[in-house]
């Protein structure tokens, strides 16, 4: 059995549940030593709850499972000192960092147009998906550079290519994370550091990582959670929604050597969606 | 805490990273562990806080004798840790039933094994921490005196591991294998460094080489917990100077003074200075274990081939070779660490006055394999017949068939048949007796063939002589092989007892033809003697006998599909062995032979034309002829009827037959690479030659033939590992039965065959047997060089050149050996007064034009190296002096000659000046022919620059060509 990420460590931002449960769990299949990072509490003016602690460590669990090793600490990527405490542990024990994967985010407040959002809201929105990103790289940056090698891997969305109605603080969130993520490519390709984004499309609910992106942008434009999956259906060319494993495989692609020559872009992974 | 300075320098952390896992005692509790892990590493280096370890305690959620426990073990034992870190990684790991294992990890930088060990045992309750404490241990780098720089620098760093194949994707990568030690000796590590060294000195052929170690110093203080680990340098003497007792008691010397540490500064200069590198190192520092545990010495390799004498679990010896997959391939890493543990035991046991060269690396069984290794694919299913018989046999199934053409003209087989028996018959009259040598010395003419076929006929032996062939060296062969009868169509030079018949004579003869001897000698005796290069100094003649020839094409014929439908061409000179298999591949196998006249053999354009107008099939050249051939080829769109290229003669680089390929798909035409000496009749291997071989340039040449067989034996006759260069030996069927009238020089190079019946003979060629029996062929031992298909000896023209009373002293060089054309040779002499035109004419009278050297420099002495060797590198740039001063060319196409001329000689060209002496051969005219065409100067036949060798001359004649069109 080849593992493509073994030897690596990776750091993963909001790992309790979702995209970062289904890709902590493939970077464990991987061979990946883990360091799990999540908020796990709920923030004042996210109308859903976040992941808690015990769904981190649930994910922890299932990693181990593969014989890696795996850390996790609650941290919330508005803070800095959250993120570089979390970065100090994992050299700490592993001694090096391979891979980040920035996946925290939140996907409301929102369904709002765009004169109706309010400040705080705004704040928030960019706060978490766009500086906290930042902030990560910020963090684990200087070490990569150092290393000269390392592969930053920032989950963004289709949002962040092409607009959706009611979601201006998301979708301008999104946008400023595929230019932080062409940016920071060009900072650190001469020290072959690499910073991709990886855009999924609708991910599917899928109660094994207890996914509820889709549940809640439905609520926040009111309406019934299966209408709106048939409406994404029948928006992604592919006629069926994405899977967490679908997205989760192109991170390990993204995080793994054979992309090496790989800084910079943009990988889409969803459906067809957005070669309309 | 002072670190010391490891060898190798250049590493990544994880090659100087140990590492150590033990299982808790029952009953030790993780709260407990912690407590003590606090209190003992605050005793130890309370004073370093930002540098203090720190114990991770983790679940692993399976049992700890899982796959999943297992692997978890194996990447908390491969995680490097950096050097200015903590000191000390710790892991406890918790199984779901119950047991953990406690994985420490430190660098050599900071800790040594003895430490990590003690570590351990402290924190298993084995020691209690009070009795050790941290030490400095800056003091134990003693720098080298003089004399151990100076063995070091004399040593050879040149090993290329080139008996191993490496993955270049490895990085870091690093394999183990693992091979039990039988009988222990006193000394294990300087035994076993010794054991390493002499491995290394047979696989890299070195009589110096260089071992690596890393290790605790003698002096390392007893309850000290901190870096006590120095790189040393061994540097082996196996010339045969020192017993292998001796060889091991200075090793255990070196290993045991506090002098001679190499540090990494001293490492890295002294491979800066010799370009070179440290193949094997031994890492010296596996305490004997206690209890139970493992110990990984380095995570990864430090030195390409890391040796690591350890124990076993039960408490024996064994050997731990850690390989780095960049240069070292798990087979080659196991037989190297088999030959280690072999050699170890012998030299553990040696008894008094045993040299290194003495000990032997492989056991019988793997000698039966490598013996094996070299046999061919196939047995040889044949009949040992005559020559003329087997001819017979072709003229009998289909006497109409053509067998020969030349320029329009034909024969049949029936026709040949008969034209050879009115030659036998003529010969008969003249007395010739059975086994007697009969000399041939005609040009490709199909005479040629019909003299030598004669000559067999009648129950003789034919000499070939080129014609072209410079009068003394045609006067050597025929009084050598004391001929008495010369078939020449141009005044024989021999003088001396030889008599000359010329073609006409024999055909005009009015004797009953068809009658041949009634009793003829067995196919067992000779059929023809070819004279080559000799390394004494004067050629010699290799007997081969007619068996050999029939065992060739029983070998071949099959496999290549030889059969009436080619057509072959007589394309090399009847003195090169090549011709022997032109000739009778064709005319034993039914096909039609063209000869090919010289000057069409001189030009590619002319060759390629005649390849397409016979529809030739079956082509046989060396890869430079080939080379220029390809050239003409490709500027036609017409594509040739070859099916099969024979590529003999000088070794192949298959790189440029890309081009090739994509005009000739390999469905369409079959390119094999043939090894051959003319002492073993010809060839002796094959390789099918394709795209896969020209994209990765291989250098195999195949397998032994069926009826052929290779063993590649050491200076001792003993067969060298697999992998292992040495010098190749051929045996079976092609063995030719002596040189003529040089029973010394026989017995020297026609052995006992040392595995099987019969002879084997000891082909001076360097080689070495790849793991699937395919043999590489590595160039010559001793000076022979290959030029331009010709064997040439660079003894032979020294010794030539020796020969003229003016020359004190002399040395022959081949130079520019990149580009076949570009190869030549470069003569270097010490006169004793007179002129070096002069010297060089004298050589002409001797050498061959392929053997005369291109240059001849004087000089007031020749460089010597310190040993009273030539010092090739110190000769300077060869002189190419014009003959006469340089005289501006007169007329446009003169100057324009002389501009094409310069361009490719390289050389200011007077109008005077000879084209071969300014450098010029038969390859470079080529290049000229093709710059004038691309000049759109006329095209002129090759043999005029043969006749007219000057700028005037040649425009004198081109002038007097286009002026009559």
């Amino acid at each position: 059995m080849t593992m493509r990420l073994s030897g690596k460590t990776a750091v993963i931002t909001g790992a309790a549940r979702g995209l970062g449960r289904a890709s902590a769990r493939m970077f464990a299949r991987e061979g990946a030593d883990l360091v799990l990072l999540d908020v796990a509490r709920g923030l004042p003016g996210v109308p859903y709850a976040l992941g808690s602690a015990s769904q981190l460590e649930y994910t922890a669990e299932l990693c181990r499972e593969f014989g890696v090793s795996v850390m996790t600490r609650q941290a919330d990527v508005r803070e800095t000192h959250d993120v570089e405490a979390a970065v100090s542990m994992a050299i700490g024990r592993f001694g090096r960092i391979d891979v980040l994967v920035n996946n925290a985010g939140i996907a409301a407040p929102s369904g709002k147009v765009a004169h109706e959002i309010d400040e705080h809201e705004w704040q928030l929105m960019i706060d978490v998906d766009l500086s906290g990103a930042w902030r990560a790289i910020r963090a684990v940056g200087k070490l990569m550079v150092e290393q000269r090698s390392g592969s930053i891997v920032n989950i963004a969305s289709t949002a962040g290519l092409v607009g959706y109605r009611h979601f201006a603080g998301y979708v301008a969130a999104k946008h400023g994370l595929i230019g932080l993520t062409k940016a920071v490519a060009l900072d650190y390709a001469p020290r072959k550091v690499r910073v991709n984004a990886l855009c999924p499309g609708s991910v599917r609910d899928d109660p094994q990582v207890e996914g509820r992106m889709l549940a809640e942008i439905a609520r926040s434009l009111d309406v019934p959670v299966g209408e709106h999956e048939e409406a994404f259906v029948q928006a992604q060319p592919m006629n069926t929604l994405i899977e967490p494993d679908d997205v989760a495989s192109a991170a390990v692609w993204l995080a793994s050597d054979e992309s090496r020559q790989v800084t910079g872009s943009v990988l889409t992974v969803d459906g067809g969606f957005t070669a309309r | 805490m002072s670190r010391t300075d490891l060898i190798p320098p250049d590493r990544s952390p994880s090659a100087h990273c140990h590492a150590r896992r033990v299982r808790l005692p029952d009953g030790v509790g993780a709260t407990w562990l912690a407590g003590l892990f606090e209190r003992a590493v605050r005793t130890w280096w309370g004073d370093t806080p930002d540098r203090l370890p720190r114990l991770w305690d983790e679940r692993v959620p399976a049992a700890c004798d899982s796959a999943v426990a297992g692997r978890r073990v194996e990447a908390e034992l491969h995680r490097p840790l950096d050097a200015e870190g903590a000191l000390l990684r710790a892991v406890l790991l918790q199984y779901a039933d119950g047991p953990a294992d406690l994985v420490l990890v430190a660098h050599r930088a900071n800790l040594d094994a003895l430490s990590l060990r003690t570590v351990a045992d402290v924190l298993t309750g084995r020691a209690r921490y009070e009795g050790f404490t941290d030490k400095t241990a800056s003091h134990i780098v003693a720098a080298a005196d003089a004399e151990t720089l100076k063995r070091w620098r004399e040593a050879d760093f040149s090993g290329r591991i080139a008996w191993a194949s490496g993955d270049d994707a490895a990085g870091d990568r690093t394999g183990l294998v693992t091979v039990a030690i039988r009988e222990a000796g006193p000394d294990v590590p300087a035994t076993m460094a010794a054991a390493v060294g002499l491995v290394l000195g047979r696989y890299e052929n070195q009589e110096n080489p260089v071992v690596g170690v890393l290790g605790p110093v003698p002096e390392r203080p007893e309850g000290a917990l901190g870096a006590f680990d120095a790189g040393l340098l061994l540097a082996l003497d196996l010339s045969g100077a020192r017993t292998a007792g001796e060889l091991v008691a200075e090793t255990a010397q070196a290993l045991a003074s506090d002098g001679g540490r190499c540090d990494g500064r001293q490492y890295a200069e002294l491979l800066a200075e010799t370009g070179g590198r440290v193949v094997a190192g031994l890492l010296t520092d596996g305490p004997a274990e206690s209890g139970s545990g493992t110990h990984v010495p380095c995570q990864t390799a430090p030195f390409p081939l890391t040796i690591v004498p350890g124990r076993t679990p039960d408490g024996g010896l064994q050997l731990v070779v850690r390989h780095r997959l960049e240069d070292v391939d798990a087979d080659s890493a196991r037989r190297f660490a088999r030959h280690v543990v072999r050699a170890y035991e012998q030299l553990a046991n040696a008894p008094a006055g045993l040299v290194p060269a003495d000990v032997e690396l492989m056991d019988e069984a793997e000698t039966r394999q490598v013996v094996a290794l070299g046999r061919p694919l196939r047995r040889l299913d044949w009949r040992p017949e005559r020559i003329d018989d087997v001819f017979a046999s072709r003229v009998a199934e289909r006497p109409d068939a053509v067998a020969l053409t030349c320029e329009g003209r034909s024969l049949t087989y029936a026709e040949l048949d008969a034209r050879a028996d009115r030659f036998a018959a003529a010969l008969l009259d003249r007395g010739v007796r059975a086994g007697e040598r009969v000399g041939v010395c005609l040009g490709r003419t199909p005479d040629l063939v019909v003299a030598m076929l004669a000559v067999l006929k009648a129950d003789a032996v034919y000499v070939p002589m080129d014609p072209a062939y410079p009068a003394d060296r045609l006067a050597f062969t025929a009084q050598d092989a004391a001929l008495r009868i010369v078939i020449a169509d141009q005044d024989f030079p021999g003088g001396g007892s030889a008599s000359v018949v010329r073609p006409e004579e024999l055909e005009t003869h009015g004797g009953e033809a068809g009658r041949a001897r009634p009793e003829r000698r067995e196919p067992g005796e000779a059929a023809y003697v070819i004279y080559t290069s000799g390394s004494t100094g004067r050629p010699k003649g290799v007997v081969v006998p007619h068996r050999n020839v029939v065992a060739l094409l029983s070998a071949t014929r099959d496999d290549f599909g030889l059969g009436p439908g080619d057509t072959w061409t007589l394309f090399h000179s009847s003195a090169f062995d090549f011709s022997v298999w032109e000739i009778w591949g064709a005319l034993l196998t039914g096909a039609r032979l063209v000869v090919v006249p010289y000057w069409v053999s001189r030009s590619p354009e002319e060759f390629r034309e005649l390849l397409a107008r016979e529809r030739v099939t079956v082509l046989n050249q060396t890869p430079s002829a080939f080379a220029q051939l390809m050239e003409a080829d490709r500027r036609q769109d017409e594509r040739l009827a070859v099916r099969l290229v024979i590529f003999g003669g000088e070794p192949l680089d298959a790189r440029p037959l890309r081009a090739w390929f994509d005009r000739y798909p390999e469905d369409r035409c079959r390119l094999v690479n043939m090894y051959g000496i003319t002492e073993t009749t010809v060839h002796v291997t094959a390789q099918n030659v394709t795209r896969r071989e020209a994209m990765t340039g291989s250098r195999s040449v195949g397998h032994a033939l069926p009826g052929w067989h290779l063993y590649v034996l050491d200076e001792r006759g003993r067969p060298v590992p697999c992998g292992v260069p040495g010098e190749i030996h051929v045996g079976g069927d092609g063995v030719a039965l002596e040189y003529l009238d040089r029973p010394e020089l026989t017995a020297q190079r026609f052995l006992p065959d040392p595995f099987t019946m019969g002879r084997v003979y000891r082909s001076g060629d360097r080689g070495r047997l790849l793991p699937d029996g395919r043999l590489e062929h590595l160039g010559r031992l001793d000076t022979q060089v290959k030029l331009r298909g010709f064997r040439v000896e660079l003894d032979e023209i020294r010794n030539v050149l020796l020969d003229d009373p003016s020359v004190t002293a002399a040395a022959v060089v081949l130079n520019g050996d990149r580009d076949a054309a570009g190869a030549r040779i470069d003569a270097y002499v010490v006169p004793a007064g007179g002129d070096p035109a002069a010297i060089r004419q004298r050589a002409a009278k001797v050498l061959p034009e392929h053997m005369l050297p291109a240059t001849i420099t004087p000089l007031d002495t020749l460089p010597l190296t310190a040993n009273g060797k030539l010092d090739v590198r110190g000769l300077p740039e060869p002189v190419v002096a014009p003959a006469a001063p340089i005289r501006a060319p007169s007329g446009e196409l003169a100057g324009a000659l002389a501009a094409v001329w310069e361009s490719v000689l390289g050389v200011p060209v007077g109008p005077d000046d000879n084209f071969f002496e300014l450098g010029g051969n038969s390859l470079y005219a080529m290049r000229v022919a093709a710059a004038m065409r691309d000049r759109g100067l006329p095209a002129f036949p090759m043999r005029e620059l043969y006749l007219h060798p000057t700028v005037s001359g040649l425009a004198y004649v081109l002038d007097e060509v286009t002026s009559h069109e």
